[in-house]
């Protein structure tokens, strides 16, 4: 009896957790579909309306957002994923002379933070005529980080079977993409889920990079109202609501993939 | 989660470098024939790293000892910068505000996640702690950029649904955001709230990756639940609980986005922090030298911080 009043308890002050959690979010979306003065949660449906969506992108150009976003994040995804998964072959399982050395200097560079490398990163772009390009947004999101997470999954792959395709004829070349690649499945939705999430939510180098705002992201375009409006909770709210979006569908459809993958490179990576 | 590179947890896995094959093994011809074949591999993120994190690195090393502001080409100032840094008020201040906001934010978002993880795992159905476990989980896909501007009107004053809750209970409209002590105890109380699902989901893998067995065996010793807490899931989780830790400080010392959105660094600079003086200084006043010699101290700070763990965790 006293156990079951104890998981009861255990079990609302889970709810609670979660109406703190998701609370927030509510009062986005809510705040976001109505003609709002005030800020609140009271929901009314005469006040019901989407203009605040049709502004975004009729006035703010959200809709170019949207495709500048999408096509950054797909390509960081392909490139990190292709390049990455590269140099863990080799590292795992073609060494050469002075690889190890190699590799911890690649595990020596991800102790630098983003913010360091920001301001000379800059410089370089800037120099190169980068500024306000897809190039100079993906530039920062490929590092060694994907190479350490996919060589410590393919050192699992048996050497055995690489040798027996060798055996067989096969090249690296062939070996890498026919044997290897299918195997890393699960690392690779890892950290293509990583790469989205940051690459998506991404704000301060796109802030750095991007002042033209045909080029801005939809991180970018959302802060930016903000920054122009403080009393149009609506209109912000909205373009809130439109940026947690994309995460927030693709979430739903992969949640398994989310967690696990956030909860890998957390702890193996 | 923040935009970072920076994965503590990477340090600890260098374990196992060195457990690929060296080259002449018997049955690893092609290397044997061709030693500096994988080379190629290793290539394009060669290329890539050298240009965007090891030439940036050298560089910013560089222009914190020069007075570079972007107008004019570096001119060598030595350690003046780092000088200037020592007695600049306004560092200080970022400094020792990153700080506070560190102390509030890890201790808080470390303890409610391991006590939420362990409800989680052990005292409820399989569904139910499913469903927890994915909506606290939202916060964490969400962009700092989002939660910030969500919780500044949350946090209004006039008509903020923090304040009308409070009013509920005869608390008259607290100014949040416009004092810089309860603006900085704020922000630190959102990362907690933005965070914890993430750190929530490390300690729950650890958690299952306790053998059941102890708890069994605990049980028939007639240890109650929050006993098996203390003597058994604690300590089984610590290099959980160090992770956690690191993670939760690198994440504290870079943190931007989210003050940006929520106070813009006010009240009167008291929720600036170091990457946002940092900003303004490079950004807003073109000071790049001086910029960068902020930047190497944050650098400093984070790789000390990386490599203490790599150190406790070894010596385990």
């Amino acid at each position: 009896m006293l156990k079951r009043i104890a998981d009861l308890g255990v079990n609302g002050v889970l709810l609670l957790l979660v109406v703190v959690a998701l609370l927030p979010f509510a009062f986005m979306v809510v705040t976001g579909i109505q003609r709002a003065d005030t800020v609140s949660l009271s929901f009314d449906p005469d006040r019901l309306q989407l203009d605040n969506f049709v502004r975004l992108f009729t006035d703010y150009g959200f809709g170019r957002a949207l495709v500048t976003s999408a096509l950054v994040v797909t390509l960081a995804c392909v490139v990190n994923f292709v390049v990455s998964s590269l140099a863990a072959f080799a590292f795992a399982k073609k060494p050469f002379p002075g690889s190890e050395t190699l590799f911890w200097i690649y595990i020596a560079t991800m102790m630098v933070p983003v913010q360091v490398t920001m301001i000379p990163l800059f410089v370089i772009v800037r120099d190169l005529g980068l500024l306000n390009t897809h190039i100079a947004l993906i530039l920062p999101i490929i590092n060694a980080f994907g190479v350490f997470l996919i060589r410590q999954f393919m050192s699992n792959v048996p050497d055995e079977l690489l040798e027996a395709a060798r055996i067989d004829g096969a090249s690296d070349r062939r070996v890498f993409v026919a044997i290897v690649v299918p195997l890393i499945r699960p690392v690779l939705v890892a950290l293509t889920v990583f790469t989205f999430l940051t690459t998506w939510n991404d704000f301060l180098w796109p802030l750095v990079v991007i002042s033209d705002e045909s080029m801005q992201t939809v991180t970018l375009a959302a802060a930016r109202l903000q920054g122009r409006f403080v009393t149009e909770y609506g209109l912000v709210m909205a373009g809130a609501t439109v940026s947690f979006l994309v995460p927030f569908l693709i979430y739903l459809v992969l949640q398994r993939q989310f967690v696990q993958g956030v909860a890998s490179v957390g702890l193996k990576g | 989660m923040t935009t970072n590179r920076t994965q503590a947890s990477a340090v600890q896995a260098d374990a196992d470098v060195g457990t690929g094959r060296t080259v002449g093994k018997p049955g690893r011809r092609p290397s044997k024939l061709r030693p500096f074949s994988g080379v190629w591999y290793v290539m394009p993120s060669l290329v890539v790293i050298a240009v965007v994190i090891v030439t940036p690195i050298l560089l910013s090393a560089y222009y914190s000892l020069t007075d570079y502001s972007l107008l004019r080409s570096p001119s060598w100032v030595g350690p003046d910068n780092y000088r200037t840094l020592l007695s600049d008020g306004a560092f200080r201040q970022a400094m020792w505000q990153t700080l506070v906001y560190t102390f509030i934010s890890v201790p808080l978002q470390t303890v409610l996640a391991l006590v939420i993880a362990a409800m989680v795992a052990r005292r409820t159905r399989h569904r139910f702690g499913a469903f927890v476990r994915s909506a606290l989980f939202i916060p964490v896909i969400a962009s700092m950029v989002i939660v910030g501007s969500v919780w500044r009107y949350l946090l209004a004053t006039d008509h903020g649904l923090v304040n009308t809750v409070l009013g509920v209970a005869g608390i008259d409209n607290v100014n949040w955001l416009g004092q810089p002590v309860t603006a900085l105890v704020v922000v630190s109380l959102v990362t907690v709230w933005k965070n914890i699902g993430y750190f929530l989901v490390i300690y729950y893998a650890g958690m299952l990756a306790i053998p059941n067995e102890i708890y069994e065996a605990s049980s028939i010793d007639g240890a109650g639940g929050i006993r098996q807490f203390w003597s058994i899931t604690i300590p089984s989780l610590r290099p959980v609980t160090l992770l956690v830790v690191i993670l939760g400080t690198i994440w504290s010392f870079q943190v931007f986005d989210l003050v940006y959105t929520m106070t813009a660094g006010g009240p009167g600079g008291g929720t600036v922090t170091l990457v946002m003086a940092i900003y303004g200084a490079a950004f807003q006043n073109m000071q790049m030298g001086y910029a960068s010699a902020m930047a190497m101290v944050l650098f400093v700070i984070v790789f000390l911080v990386s490599f203490a763990q790599r150190v406790l965790l070894n010596r385990k």
